[in-house]
């Protein structure tokens, strides 16, 4: 039984602490967090051990894996440290807030023979599994425009992660850490991109708003259109559309949920649906089980380290992009 | 009662166009059409008389006309019409290329009839209430815009570049960015296009994606791609655009107000649309326009900017490189 330690309880460590639950062959053992009530509270949860210090989960002999679900910019101090010591590491995405930092992570793990794989979860997110295998089935024939749509209200989880969000520097805004989710997806199902053009509001990060479209030219010829938004009064919904020479796939997520349950308000009023699509197994269980998994059987993770770059390097084309005006070829 | 011509019959929205005119009580008194076939059913479904030169239409008593070529003779049917002193109504878009626009848009001035563009969208009831609440600042600043026009791909001489001057560029970027123009009132200064053939066996583009920076800093995009299938999609495309604002955002989707039919022989689901007739509106503003002698609700300048947008993407797809708007 593999040992895991959490570094960071926020809203990603959270969900992680909850999906690791299922997980087989792993153990969740202990929980770091700089705020020691976020740490205590979620180990009161799931019974683990916690600390206020994440380089004692890093030092901890009894660790094999060391799940870091930090802001982006201590990445890369904390998955170098768990290499050092000699433990895979799973990372939350995006890898990192720059291409350097990005390599020599890569690099460390390789050197240090741990495994490690970042969090592109809509790999494993069912619907963005299920279109995948039908492009690949050939329900639409050849691919031709694709769309894709993920929209959010601005990152409120607490004080301090609305802090980080907000600092462009160290976010990068909705390019970097939503639609990077999109960028892995559509590399993983139409390969390379060969130019980015983008628009984007980065610099209005502190207003508590980003929105950002961004256009992909991939190498095979599909044109691919992606939106981000944290502008989104309306909570969270993702679109694809993929439109083929055979056919057209078309899933909202918003319109794809088998639960809308409306309550009497108190005062009589009407109210917004509640909504739920609820799955089995969640696609943060699939990731993590995937990435034990991988250090059993010792083989490379999907995504790959070098995947987790590459869907960076268009992140940060489409960055800069939005802040030059140009069309950035990769 | 005003006495109208029909220069073609080409574009089927003219069909359209005809039976609003003759509901708005106007008189269909003769029907151009270079194919003979088409213009002679037109004349006789809207009870006129079939031209086989327009220049004899053109010299009887008619007030205005609809031109509905082919895009390529929209310039020709309009610069004739404007010398004889005919009021014009252009189906989109106005031209093939931006000479030919300033060419009409001059006629026009230089004979003093009214030259409005069809962007029958300006007349839906669900555009009208958004652009209204643009303007009541419901969604605070606007800071960007997606908006799609997709469609199946329309065949004949929609895909002959000759008579239609490009594929989906041309004929669906005009809408949205007219549309865009009309509810924010600022002008677009730069465009970027992807463009391509992806979808079917045709000598012309039928699929881009298009970026557009407007005056202020405001950003959109728009997907004019021929991307529904043919023959499996309920509907013939769609209208849609999103807007976000500092205070909010805001969906259209222009042709949602519909039922949905699934039918034993279509093999197929089948959208249908039950909202206001949009080109009822836009032929009204035309005669009401003649009949008031007031400015043309949706003049050439318009269709002018619309167009430029569609060219300067076609432009900005062989550079692999933004383009300013409007060109020097």
């Amino acid at each position: 039984m593999l040992k895991v330690g959490l570094i960071g309880a926020g809203f990603i460590g959270n969900l992680h602490a909850n999906d690791w639950q299922a997980v087989k062959g792993a153990k969740l053992v202990t929980v770091a967090d700089i705020n020691s009530d976020k740490a205590k509270k979620l180990a009161c949860k799931f019974n683990l051990r916690w600390t206020d210090n994440g380089d004692s989960v890093v030092d901890d002999n009894g660790i094999d894996i060391v799940d870091v679900c930090l802001p982006t910019m201590l990445h890369k101090e904390y998955v170098l440290k768990a290499a050092k010591n000699k433990k895979h590491v799973f990372c939350e995405k995006p890898i990192a807030r720059n291409l350097a930092d990005a390599g020599s992570m890569v690099q460390a793990c390789k050197k240090a023979n741990v495994k490690l794989m970042i969090g592109h979860v809509v790999r494993f997110f069912h619907e963005f599994v299920k279109i995948k295998e039908q492009i690949e089935g050939g329900a639409v024939g050849r691919v031709g425009v694709v769309r894709t749509s993920r929209c959010v209200g601005f990152p409120r989880f607490s004080p301090e992660s609305t802090a980080w969000y907000s600092d462009f520097d160290k976010s990068g805004g909705v390019a970097l850490d939503l639609i990077a989710h999109d960028f892995d997806w559509l590399r993983w199902c139409f390969g390379e991109v060969e130019r980015v053009y983008g628009r984007g509001l980065a610099h209005k990060l502190k207003d508590h708003i980003d929105y950002a479209l961004v256009t992909l030219r991939f190498k095979n010829g599909v044109i691919a259109h992606t939106e981000g938004s944290w502008a989104e009064p309306g909570g969270f919904k993702t679109a694809v559309e993929i439109a083929g020479d055979k056919g057209l796939i078309d899933f909202k997520s918003d319109e794809a949920k088998p639960i809308h349950a409306w309550m009497k308000q108190p005062e009589g009023g009407n109210s917004a649906p509640e909504t739920a699509a609820p799955t089995l197994t969640s696609p943060y269980t699939l990731e993590l089980q995937e990435f034990v998994n991988c250090i059993v059987e010792n083989s490379s993770p999907n995504p790959s380290p070098e995947d987790s770059m590459m869907s960076l390097k268009v992140a940060l084309a489409a960055l800069e992009s939005i802040k030059t005006g140009e069309v950035i070829k990769l | 009662m005003i006495k109208i011509g029909i220069l073609s019959f080409a574009h089927m929205h003219v069909w359209s166009y005809a039976t609003c005119l003759k509901k708005l009580g106007a008189q269909i008194v003769g029907v151009y059409d270079d194919d003979k076939m088409r213009g002679k059913k037109g004349a006789g479904q809207f009870q006129a008389k079939y031209f086989a030169d327009y220049k004899k239409l053109l010299s009887t008593d008619i007030q205005a006309v609809v031109v509905g070529s082919e895009n390529s003779r929209h310039k020709e049917l309009t610069v004739a019409a404007a010398q004889a002193g005919k009021h014009v109504l252009c189906e989109k878009p106005m031209a093939t290329s931006i000479k030919d626009a300033r060419e009409m848009i001059r006629a026009c001035e230089a004979n003093n009839v009214k030259l409005q563009i069809a962007f029958p969208c300006r007349y839906s009831p669900a555009a009208r209430c958004v652009k209204q609440m643009l303007a009541d600042n419901k969604l605070g600043k606007i800071l960007a815009i997606k908006g799609t026009n997709h469609g199946r791909m329309p065949g004949g001489w929609f895909v002959e570049k000759g008579k239609s001057g490009g594929g989906a560029v041309i004929d669906h970027t005009v809408h949205v960015t007219d549309l865009m123009r009309w509810m924010l009132g600022k002008e677009v200064k730069r465009v970027y296009a992807e463009i391509d053939t992806r979808f079917h066996k045709l000598k012309i583009d039928d699929c881009a994606m298009i970026t557009m920076d407007f005056d202020g800093g405001i950003f959109a995009t728009l997907d004019p791609s021929w991307s529904r299938p043919n023959k499996s999609y309920p509907f013939w495309g769609d209208v849609t655009m999103k807007f976000i604002g500092t205070n909010g955002t805001l969906d259209l989707d222009l042709f949602n107000q519909k039922t949905t039919l699934y039918n034993e022989e279509q093999l197929k689901a089948a959208w249908t649309y039950w909202g206001d007739n949009i080109d009822f509106g836009l032929v009204k503003s035309f005669l009401d326009s003649i009949a008031d002698n007031t400015p043309s609700p949706v003049s050439g300048y318009d269709g002018l900017k619309a167009l430029e947008v569609a060219v300067a993407a076609y432009r900005s797809a062989k550079l692999k490189k933004p383009v300013e708007v409007p060109f020097k």
